[in-house]
C-alpha cells in the first residue's frame, strides 16, 4: 500500500514536472491551474503514504525530504505567482520519492528501537527534513538567481527571462528560505539530543550522522550569518547558498560512500 | 427608393495601413469635434453613427444607405486635407459593408487590426467611441458596439494575444520588473525631455514607479514634464550623483556622442554597494558608454535589446491570431444572427395586419354599394379580396425572410416600415 500510493505519488510529480519543464523543450506552456493541481493531488497519496511510514532508514527520510519540499514549492509557486520553482524542486522530490522507493521504504530490523514512535522523534524528523527542504529551497532560488541573472546582464532575453521570477523576489525566497530554515534544523537538531538523552540506547545514531548533522547545522548557521548579520545580497549571497548547498550534499555522498546500505539515513 | 435596399451597417475610414501618419492626424478628431461631425452624417441620410478617432484610425460605423451617406463622410473627410489627392479621402480610406463590417469592429476591439498586435488600449477607445456617440448610435450600433466590447475580453482572456510587451517603452517596464519584481515605490531618473523620454516616463509611472529627477540641458521642458510626473528637474551635471540612490535611470536625450560615461557615473554606481541599477537607454545615438554594463548589478539596455524583448512579444502574440480570429468568427456569426432576424417577424405581422385591416374596409365599403348581391355572392367577393391579398403578400413576405436569414433583413424593414408607415422596432 506504502509503496502504490508512493508510485502514484510519484506518477503525478513526474507528469507535473514535464508538464513544466515543456517551454524548455519547445512546447506549450501548460495551463497553470494544472502545474499547481497535480503537486497537489501527488502530495494528498504522498502525505497517506507518509502517514503510514515509519521514519527510520534512508528511503523514508528521501520522501519525507520530497514531501516537504513539494510543500514548499507549492508555498512558492504562490508566492513568485509563477512555476520557476517547479523547474528545480519538480525534478528534485520526483527524483527523492524515485530514489525512497528504490532504497525501500519500511525499515530494515537492525534500526530502531522503542523511540522511533514518539513524538519527539517524529517531530525531530520532520523538523530536520522541513530544515533541509528549505536549504534546498534555498539553493534553487539561488540557481534560479543566477540563471536570471546571467540572463539580464547578458540581454538574451529567452524563456529563463520569460519564465523566471525577477531577481528582488528570488533574493527574498533565498533570505526567506535561510532564515526559516535554520531554526527548523536547530530544533531538529535539539531533539536529536534531547531524544538521544531520554532513550539512551533506543535508538542507534551513528557518528556520521552526528557528523553529518553538526556539519550540515553549520553551513546553513553560516549562510544565514552571512545573509542577516553581514548583509550580503544578491549574486553574492546566491552564490553562497549554492556552495553550502553543494558542500552538504558532497558530505552526505562521501559519508554514504563509505557506509553503504539503506537500512539508515547515514 | 430603391437607395433603401442598401441599408446596413457600414464601415468606412482610415487606418495605420491605409494612410500615413501625416494624413491620419488630419484626420483624427477629437472629442468635442464628434457630435458635428455625426450630425453631418445623419442629416444625409445614416440612421445611426459612431465615429471611432484614434492616433491609428478614423472610422465611422454607419447604419445607412450607400449614397448619399457615404459620399458625405469622404467630403467630411476629404475637407480636412490639406494637398487633396484626385480621388479626395476616398484614396486613403476602404469601407466593409454588413457582416464584414460587424468582422471588423470585433477585430478591432479585440487588437486584432492594432498596429502593435493585441495592445489593450483600444478597447477603452473603443468603449469612449460608443459613449461619446450614445446619442446617435441607435439600436443596431449600440448592439454592435455593446459585443465588440465582450468580443475584446473574450479575446484578451482566452487567447494570449495581450501577453508580454510590445513597444520599447513598455518592454523597458517589463525588464525592470525582472529586475526589481515589483515595481511600486522605486524612484527612476530620467534625462532628456523629448517625446521618447516623457512616453517611457510616464511608461513607469503608470507602474507606481516616482520619477524622482528629470534632467535636461533645456530645463524648461524638463520642468514641465517633472511637475506633470511629481518630480523635480535638474540640469545633466546636477544628475550624476543621484545615480548612486536610484532604481532606474531612464536615458533619451538628443546629445550626439554618450553623456552617461564611466568618469561621471562609476565611481558613483560603485558606491551603491551591490544594489542592482536598472539603464534604459533610449536614445539613438546611445547615450550610455557600454562600459558601464561591466559593473556588477549594473544592467544595461539599449533601444536595440529592448525591441528585441518587444519583437519577441509580437511573436509570442502572432501564436494567438488564429484562436483569436475564431472568438471574432463565432461572435460575428452571434450578431449576424441576431441582427438577419431584427425584428422581421413582428414587423411582417404588423403588416399584414394592416392590410387585412385595409382590405376589410374597403370590402365593406363596396360591399355596401353592392346590397342586391346574394349571400354566396357576397362570400366569393370576400374569398376573392383574401386571396388577392394573399397574392400581393407572398412575394415580399417570402424575400423578406429570406434577407432575414442572409443577414440583410434590416435595410428591407426598414423600407417596408417607411414605405407602410409602420411603428419602429421597440
Amino acid at each position: 500500500m506504502i509503496v502504490t500510493l508512493h508510485l502514484i505519488a510519484l506518477a503525478l510529480y513526474g507528469l507535473a514536472t514535464a508538464l513544466v519543464l515543456a517551454p524548455f523543450l519547445g512546447g506549450r506552456p501548460a495551463p497553470r491551474a494544472l502545474t499547481i493541481a497535480l503537486p497537489c493531488a501527488g502530495a494528498a497519496f504522498h502525505v497517506i503514504a507518509i502517514a503510514q511510514l515509519t521514519p527510520i532508514g534512508l528511503g523514508p527520510a528521501l520522501s519525507m525530504l520530497a514531501f516537504c519540499l513539494v510543500l514548499l514549492q507549492l508555498v512558492s509557486e504562490r508566492l513568485l505567482r509563477g512555476s520557476a520553482v517547479s523547474f528545480f524542486a519538480g525534478p528534485l522530490a520526483t527524483g527523492l520519492v524515485g530514489l525512497a522507493i528504490l532504497s525501500g521504504l519500511t525499515p530494515g530490523n537492525q534500526v530502531g528501537g522503542s523511540g522511533t514512535q514518539s513524538a519527539w522523534f517524529i517531530l525531530h524528523v520532520v523538523l530536520s527534513a522541513l530544515g533541509l527542504a528549505l536549504m534546498a529551497l534555498a539553493f534553487i532560488a539561488a540557481a534560479l538567481y543566477l540563471l536570471q541573472f546571467r540572463e539580464l546582464k547578458s540581454r538574451r532575453f529567452g524563456q529563463v527571462f520569460q519564465l523566471f521570477p525577477p531577481l528582488e523576489r528570488l533574493d527574498q525566497l533565498n533570505r526567506f528560505a535561510l532564515v526559516a530554515g535554520f531554526p527548523a534544523l536547530t530544533i531538529g537538531v535539539l531533539l536529536a539530543l534531547g531524544y538521544g538523552a531520554q532513550f539512551s540506547g533506543g535508538l542507534h545514531a551513528a557518528k556520521a550522522q552526528i557528523v553529518w548533522g553538526l556539519f550540515t547545522w553549520v553551513v546553513l548557521g553560516w549562510a544565514v550569518w552571512v545573509r542577516v548579520v553581514r548583509r550580503w545580497a544578491g549574486r553574492r549571497a546566491a552564490l553562497a547558498s549554492i556552495a553550502g548547498f553543494g558542500a552538504v550534499l558532497l558530505v552526505y555522498v562521501a559519508l554514504k560512500l563509505v557506509q553503504p546500505g539503506a537500512g539508515r539515513f547515514l | 427608393m430603391t437607395g433603401h435596399t442598401d441599408m446596413g451597417i457600414k464601415v468606412l475610414g482610415v487606418n495605420h495601413r491605409t494612410a500615413p501618419l501625416d494624413v491620419r492626424e488630419r484626420f483624427t478628431h477629437g472629442a468635442h469635434e464628434v457630435p458635428g461631425a455625426l450630425a453631418r452624417v445623419m442629416a444625409a441620410g445614416a440612421t445611426g453613427g459612431v465615429l471611432l478617432s484614434t492616433c491609428n484610425r478614423t472610422e465611422f460605423y454607419l447604419v445607412a444607405d450607400d449614397e448619399p451617406v457615404l459620399d458625405a463622410v469622404w467630403s467630411l473627410l476629404g475637407e480636412r486635407l490639406e494637398t487633396k489627392p484626385p480621388g479626395g479621402a476616398r484614396e486613403y480610406g476602404y469601407i466593409a459593408r454588413d457582416r464584414e463590417a460587424v468582422r471588423h469592429l470585433y477585430r478591432v476591439s479585440s487588437g486584432l487590426d492594432s498596429m502593435i498586435l493585441g495592445e489593450s488600449q483600444i478597447q477603452g477607445q473603443v468603449r469612449e467611441a460608443w459613449e461619446a456617440s450614445r446619442a446617435q448610435a441607435g439600436p443596431v450600433l449600440h448592439r454592435l458596439f455593446q459585443t465588440a466590447l465582450h468580443v475584446g475580453s473574450r479575446v484578451r482572456t482566452e487567447t494570449g494575444l495581450g501577453m508580454g510587451t510590445a513597444s520599447a517603452a513598455s518592454a523597458g517596464v517589463a525588464v525592470a520588473g525582472k529586475i526589481f519584481g515589483d515595481l511600486d515605490g522605486r524612484s527612476a531618473l530620467i534625462l532628456g525631455a523629448g517625446d521618447m523620454a516623457e512616453l517611457a516616463a510616464q511608461c513607469l509611472s503608470d507602474q507606481g514607479v516616482q520619477v524622482t529627477l528629470v534632467a535636461n540641458r533645456t530645463q524648461e521642458r524638463a520642468r514641465a514634464i517633472a511637475e506633470r510626473l511629481g518630480g523635480t528637474a535638474v540640469s545633466l551635471e546636477e544628475a550624476w550623483p543621484h545615480f548612486a540612490t536610484t532604481d532606474i535611470a531612464l536615458c533619451s536625450t538628443a546629445a550626439p556622442h554618450a553623456v552617461v560615461t564611466w568618469e561621471r557615473v562609476g565611481a558613483v554606481i560603485s558606491a551603491r554597494r551591490g544594489r542592482p541599477l536598472c539603464i534604459l537607454d533610449l536614445a539613438v545615438p546611445r547615450d550610455v558608454d557600454p562600459a558601464i554594463a561591466q559593473l556588477e548589478n549594473v544592467f544595461l539596455y539599449d533601444v536595440d535589446d529592448l525591441q528585441t524583448v518587444a519583437a519577441q512579444a509580437t511573436a509570442r502574440r502572432r501564436d494567438e491570431v488564429p484562436a483569436a480570429e475564431q472568438i471574432v468568427e463565432q461572435e460575428t456569426d452571434l450578431f449576424w444572427a441576431w441582427y438577419g432576424g431584427l425584428g422581421v417577424v413582428p414587423t411582417i405581422k404588423e403588416w399584414r395586419q394592416q392590410m387585412e385591416t385595409l382590405r376589410a374596409a374597403e370590402l365593406e365599403r363596396a360591399l355596401r354599394q353592392l346590397p342586391h348581391l346574394s349571400p354566396d355572392d357576397r362570400a366569393r367577393l370576400e374569398q376573392f379580396s383574401q386571396a388577392l391579398l394573399n397574392k400581393f403578400l407572398h412575394q415580399p413576405t417570402v424575400a423578406l425572410k429570406q434577407a432575414a436569414e442572409q443577414g440583410h433583413g434590416y435595410g428591407l424593414l426598414e423600407a417596408l416600415r417607411r414605405l407602410f408607415g409602420l411603428e419602429p422596432p421597440a
